[in-house]
């Protein structure tokens, strides 16, 4: 599972793609706390390209929304599209993680 | 030969102790069971003490020395593998949700059914089966396939194998299960007043962490069922009890419903959980709209809120799991509630299992040779049209 990263400023932007399933959503936990790590920048994650998120995969995004609140780093999801956005008005997500429609909302919001 | 399983139990009548040896007889002569019997919590954990065998502990609430209550926050002390169902009176829901907060596995209530604490018994000593085999498998580090088809029986044995049904409504439930991933459970159960509970729900994780997350879910999910007014308070409370204890930021998505067939209201709750479908005996169908509500687990005191609509005669709720509106075909196309309700548009639904059944024919032939990865649950429950 690939994350690419780019940095919109000071904050640090990671793109999402594909599917994330219980089959791999351990490798996607992995993927995006590689991206992320060694750095104290806020964090955007950009679902524009990701398809399909299951619960095994939201679980991941709360693991690391925890993770860098303990870290008292900002954190946004933004760009859901289709099915990922119905999970996460379904699931109530979008209510327990900072959602924006553009990743320029995202990463003017969660910058300091 | 079968195994005979040594059951506990615990209460301060003299009367019980006969009642059950002759109720319980035949299991007792083909020697499924055998019974020890104790007086008051200090007796029994005397008993426990004494005796490795013991499986299960059956226990009153109200007893003099030591209660029910303080016995099951005593017992994991000396066996931890021990599972306890409470005896209660009934609607005495604050021990009840005590009694499930401290470990209880289930509870009857008085006047006791003997037939209904027999299918209590044994879906008790299943779980406890798969349990101690879920407890080898980790000492023994064997592969992942092995400790999840451990945690898919474990799932399997909270399940309920009797629907209630009246001359107003019958009700189904039915789960298959996914080889690798899963965490899906439902329940439907007889409340006070004629009403009966519905719940379906799924589980984020796999394996027997989050089996042991379900199971909690479900026992949590039944006592607050049987103690509250309404699904959106049930909710609440369970969503509470769970939070409380979960360090691993595990969640279950919920629907929990009350249905009262004397007047066909159907009230809801959604815990980030699908929205119910309602079938029309014409076969044309309304999609509920959700609650507002989010998975339980993660957000302390979350204020859930519930929909009532009145279900007419003939008409079936459809309830059900992403496992049915996320089933995949080999173009990775998404079933999609749409499909569904297509299905019942040329083919109304019969009677409630025939609606169930539908359902997984449905999701079975559009997927076709793909394989099934995630669970798929559906439960169902139709208003009866007036006999004429």
């Amino acid at each position: 599972m690939e994350i690419t990263t780019e940095r919109k400023g000071e904050v640090l932007v990671a793109l999402t793609e594909d599917r994330v399933d219980g089959s791999n959503a351990r490798e996607f936990q992995e993927a995006v706390q590689a991206a992320i790590a060694g750095e104290d920048a806020p964090v955007v994650l950009d679902m524009e390209r990701l398809v399909y998120i299951s619960s095994a995969g939201l679980r991941v995004i709360l693991m690391i929304a925890r993770a860098l609140q303990g870290e008292s780093r900002n954190f946004a999801v933004c760009s859901l599209v289709g099915p990922v956005r119905e999970v996460f008005e379904i699931s109530g997500f979008d209510k327990i993680i900072q959602t924006h429609d553009t990743q320029e909302k995202a990463v003017a919001a969660v910058q300091g | 030969m079968e195994q005979t399983y040594k059951i506990l139990v615990v209460d301060d009548e003299p009367d019980l102790e006969p009642l059950i040896l002759q109720r319980m007889r035949r299991d007792i002569r083909a020697r499924r069971y055998e019974f020890v019997f104790a007086h008051n919590g200090v007796e029994a954990l005397e008993r426990l003490n004494e005796d490795e065998d013991i499986d299960m502990v059956l226990s009153d609430i109200n007893m003099p020395q030591m209660d029910g209550l303080t016995l099951l926050s005593q017992i994991p002390d000396v066996n931890p593998n021990i599972r306890s169902v409470i005896i209660s009176a009934y609607g005495d829901m604050k021990n009840i949700r005590t009694a499930m907060n401290r470990g209880a596995f289930d509870f009857v209530t008085k006047p006791l059914d003997f037939s209904d604490l027999r299918v209590t018994i044994e879906r008790t000593l299943q779980h406890l089966m798969e349990w101690r085999e879920a407890l080898s498998s980790r000492d023994q580090l064997v592969a992942l396939q092995n400790e999840l088809d451990v945690a898919s029986k474990m799932q399997q044995s909270i399940l309920p194998t009797e629907f209630p049904s009246g001359a107003a409504y019958q009700s189904f439930g039915h789960m298959v299960p996914a080889r690798n991933v899963g965490g899906d459970f439902f329940d439907i159960l007889p409340l006070d007043r004629g009403r009966i509970g519905l719940a379906i729900a799924d589980v984020s994780d796999k394996g027997v962490p989050a089996a042991l997350f379900m199971m909690s879910s479900r026992t949590l999910l039944k006592g607050a069922a049987i103690g509250t007014e309404s699904p959106a308070e049930a909710l609440r409370e369970v969503n509470s009890l769970l939070f409380d204890d979960n360090e691993a930021s595990m969640f279950v998505t919920v629907l929990y419903a009350v249905y009262d067939p004397a007047t066909g209201e159907f009230t809801y709750s959604s815990g980030g959980h699908d929205a119910p479908l309602i079938v029309h005996a014409d076969g044309s169908s309304t999609l509920l709209p959700l609650t507002g509500g989010v998975v339980l687990g993660i957000v302390p005191d979350f204020p859930f809120e519930q929909h009532t609509v009145t279900v007419a005669p003939g008409d079936t709720v459809i309830l059900y799991t992403d496992g049915v509106t996320e089933a995949m075909n080999s173009n990775r196309d998404e079933f999609g509630i749409e499909r569904l309700q297509q299905v019942f548009a040329s083919s109304p639904p019969g009677d409630s299992r025939d609606a169930n059944r539908t359902v997984f024919d449905a999701v079975a032939s559009f997927a076709g040779d793909t394989p099934q990865s995630d669970d798929v649950t559906c439960v169902t429950l139709q208003r009866r049209e007036p006999a004429s």
